[in-house]
């Protein structure tokens, strides 16, 4: 059944749990699951990634905390009918770097004034100028 | 005592394996017992000579490869802890090791015995040979008893070789004891088959001892829960 | 849900070892992991639990069955393999194959050949010529052909090459699809336990350190390398394992951690520098280092 099968790494820096989250995020951002599709059951994809229940199990529960996928007693997981599926995800993504950006701040003992002036730079810095016809992407 | 569960499908098996494993050795032995049967149907001093001692050498080597086999071999290449794996108790074990040993042992003894016997019967030599003849191998089966109660007892590679080395090299001074006995003796050489006294009481003192060997191990391993 | 295994107060001497007051259990459908140096006593636990050896004090029961006395139906239903197992050199896998169909009413043919050709193991070549990793993967396949409730393997990767350590691995995972069968192996490699244990068991001295599931276990334990002095002497702090100092930076191994930790170890005037979880290779190796600290869990 290839359809559990995701790419797990051993050596990727992120623990098992976090990969099995966002591979599958990703598919379903991608489309390979829509929405209300049921996801393989905890088991199935545990053995066909050679990884144990619980690592599976914990990555279910982190993406329907997550909102991403519901699940259901006795009938398995799957898909949420949410339609704005991934502004929720890119939300996510984003709520988790931003965690990660005021972790470093506060280690590198920056006060909260110093980092908004900061992120306001970069801001000003990223935006594109306003002259340029829109041309060309930009993800 | 209550006769304790033995698992006979699987002891069955097991016996089934330990022949398997043991055929290619017995057909050997069992060809080398029809040339020593040979010459000793000749019924010359040489061949005769020569074809008892073919004779004793093929019955020693089959009780020692019977027991070393199925059970020295078997923990020297460490296969028991495979079977020890299966659905087997210690019990079932021991009763599939005995067994397995008895018939792969007792299938060639009673052939070559009867083909002795027949020898001795049908060609020149004295019917006297019998009572002889059987004394002899009553001494090999009970050095056979001997042999694979210590076996199943000891592991020790080195008491087990010496108990097989110790009790068929006994033969020799058995066989020396007979001779003083002038009621065996005579009888030997004579062309009719005569029990004496000594003779039967020899001969089931063998039979009986041999048994009570198996029994006294028996007795150990009825007793035991587990293997180690 | 029941126990595939439970085990209490569980203790068996020798000569120079013991195993000591062992309380464990494994839920169905559950993959443990057994962790301990060389003469922990992983392998004299697996050997308890199969009924070969018979415990000098507490209980061990297996699916359902008081050991060592029911082994005999605790084993129809396990498969066993261990490290120092060989099968007869001057057969075939075949016959082995047949010997174990002829006694396992449940042994599946068609999964056989299908593991078969996983293992590239050929059913009529004289076991004779076969190299440790083949060995291995012959037991393996004699055991999981006939879909035991139970499987206790003692270091069933131990020696293999990488891609046989796959092959294994994937083996034991198709165990996973049913949540009836559960698996309970012993490894000294760490990676494995990680990768595909629910539970793990850490065993040292005779004593099990700890047993709960393998996420909580990983966990709980953080490196966090800050700038300061350590203190030996800080009693108030029992959850550091070890502390390395090397000029101003110094490395402290913790468990049970919580975050409250930090705020501690500030007021001692230490500044985090940075807080990591750690492998269970490195927490492996520095409990034992640390000596037998007694953790329940």
């Amino acid at each position: 059944m290839s359809d559990a099968e995701l790419f797990l790494s051993g050596t990727d820096g992120s623990p098992m749990y976090q990969q099995i989250i966002d591979q599958i995020t990703s598919r379903v951002m991608a489309g390979d699951w829509s929405a209300g599709d049921p996801l393989p059951s905890i088991r199935e994809l545990a053995s066909a990634n050679q990884v144990s229940v619980i690592t599976v199990k914990r990555a279910y529960l982190e993406l329907e905390r997550a909102g991403i996928i519901i699940t259901r007693q006795g009938k398995g997981s799957f898909v949420a009918q949410s339609q704005d599926l991934p502004k929720l995800l890119m939300r996510a993504d984003f709520e988790r770097h931003f965690e990660a950006l005021i972790g470093c701040a506060e280690r590198l003992g920056m006060s909260a004034a110093e980092l908004i002036e900061e992120l306001q730079q970069r801001v000003r810095d990223a935006a594109p100028p306003p002259q340029e016809p829109p041309s060309g992407t930009r993800s | 005592m209550k006769l304790p569960e033995l698992n006979l499908p699987v002891i069955k098996l097991l016996i089934v394996k330990d022949w398997q494993l043991f055929q290619k050795q017995l057909a050997l032995f069992v060809l080398g017992a029809l040339v020593a049967l040979c010459l000793l149907g000749m019924a010359r001093g040489w061949s005769f000579y020569l074809g008892s001692l073919m004779l004793i050498i093929v019955m020693v080597s089959i009780a020692c490869f019977a027991i070393a086999n199925s059970l020295i071999v078997e923990r020297k290449e460490q296969t028991l802890a495979f079977v020890m794996s299966l659905p087997v108790s210690p019990l079932d074990f021991y009763a599939a090791k005995l067994a397995g040993n008895l018939v792969t042992f007792l299938v060639p003894f009673v052939l070559v015995v009867l083909g002795t016997l027949t020898v001795i019967v049908f060609t020149a030599l004295p019917n006297g040979l019998v009572i002889y003849s059987l004394l002899v191998f009553g001494h090999i089966w009970l050095a056979y008893c001997v042999s694979l109660s210590v076996a199943m007892a000891v592991e020790s590679e080195g008491w087990n070789t010496f108990a097989m080395i110790a009790s068929m090299v006994m033969i020799n001074p058995f066989i020396m004891i007979l001779a003083q006995i002038p009621a065996i003796s005579e009888a030997t050489s004579v062309d009719a088959i005569v029990w004496s006294v000594p003779a039967v009481l020899i001969l089931s003192a063998q039979l009986l001892l041999g048994v009570a060997a198996l029994a006294v191990s028996g007795w150990f391993h009825c007793r035991k829960t587990a293997f180690y | 849900m029941s126990t595939a295994f439970r085990v209490t107060g569980l203790c068996k001497r020798y000569p120079d070892f013991a195993l000591q007051d062992i309380n464990l259990a494994l839920e169905e459908g559950q993959i443990m992991g057994l962790v301990g140096v060389n003469g922990a006593g992983k392998s004299t636990l697996l050997r308890l639990l199969t009924g070969l050896t018979a415990a000098d004090g507490g209980q061990v029961e297996v699916l359902g069955q008081q050991m060592p006395g029911g082994q005999v139906a605790a084993k129809r239903d396990m498969g066993f393999a261990s490290e120092d197992m060989r099968l007869y050199k001057s057969r075939s896998l075949r016959w082995h194959m047949d010997l174990v169909r002829a006694i396992y009413p449940a042994w599946d043919e068609n999964y056989a050949a299908q593991l078969m050709r996983r293992f590239d193991l050929r059913a009529d070549q004289i076991l004779k010529g076969y190299s440790h990793g083949q060995r291995v993967k012959a037991l393996l396949l004699l055991c999981l052909a006939r879909r035991p409730r139970l499987l206790l393997l003692d270091e069933p990767t131990t020696g293999l090459d990488p891609v046989a350590r796959v092959e294994v691995l994937e083996a034991l995972a198709d165990v996973l699809r049913d949540e009836a069968r559960s698996v309970l192996f012993s490894s000294h490699n760490t990676h494995d336990i990680e990768q595909i244990a629910d539970t793990i068991a850490f065993l040292h001295q005779g004593r099990l350190l700890g047993c709960s599931d393998r996420e909580s276990f990983v966990d709980s334990w953080r490196r966090i390398v800050c700038r300061g002095a350590w203190r030996g002497d800080q009693a108030g702090l029992p959850q550091v394992v070890a502390a390395r100092q090397t000029g101003s930076l110094l490395e402290l191994k913790v468990r049970d951690y919580q975050d409250t930790l930090l705020a501690t170890l500030k007021q001692q005037g230490l500044d985090i520098h940075s807080v990591d979880p750690m492998a269970l290779e490195d927490i492996f190796i520095t409990t034992v280092r640390a000596g037998a600290i007694h953790e329940t869990a």
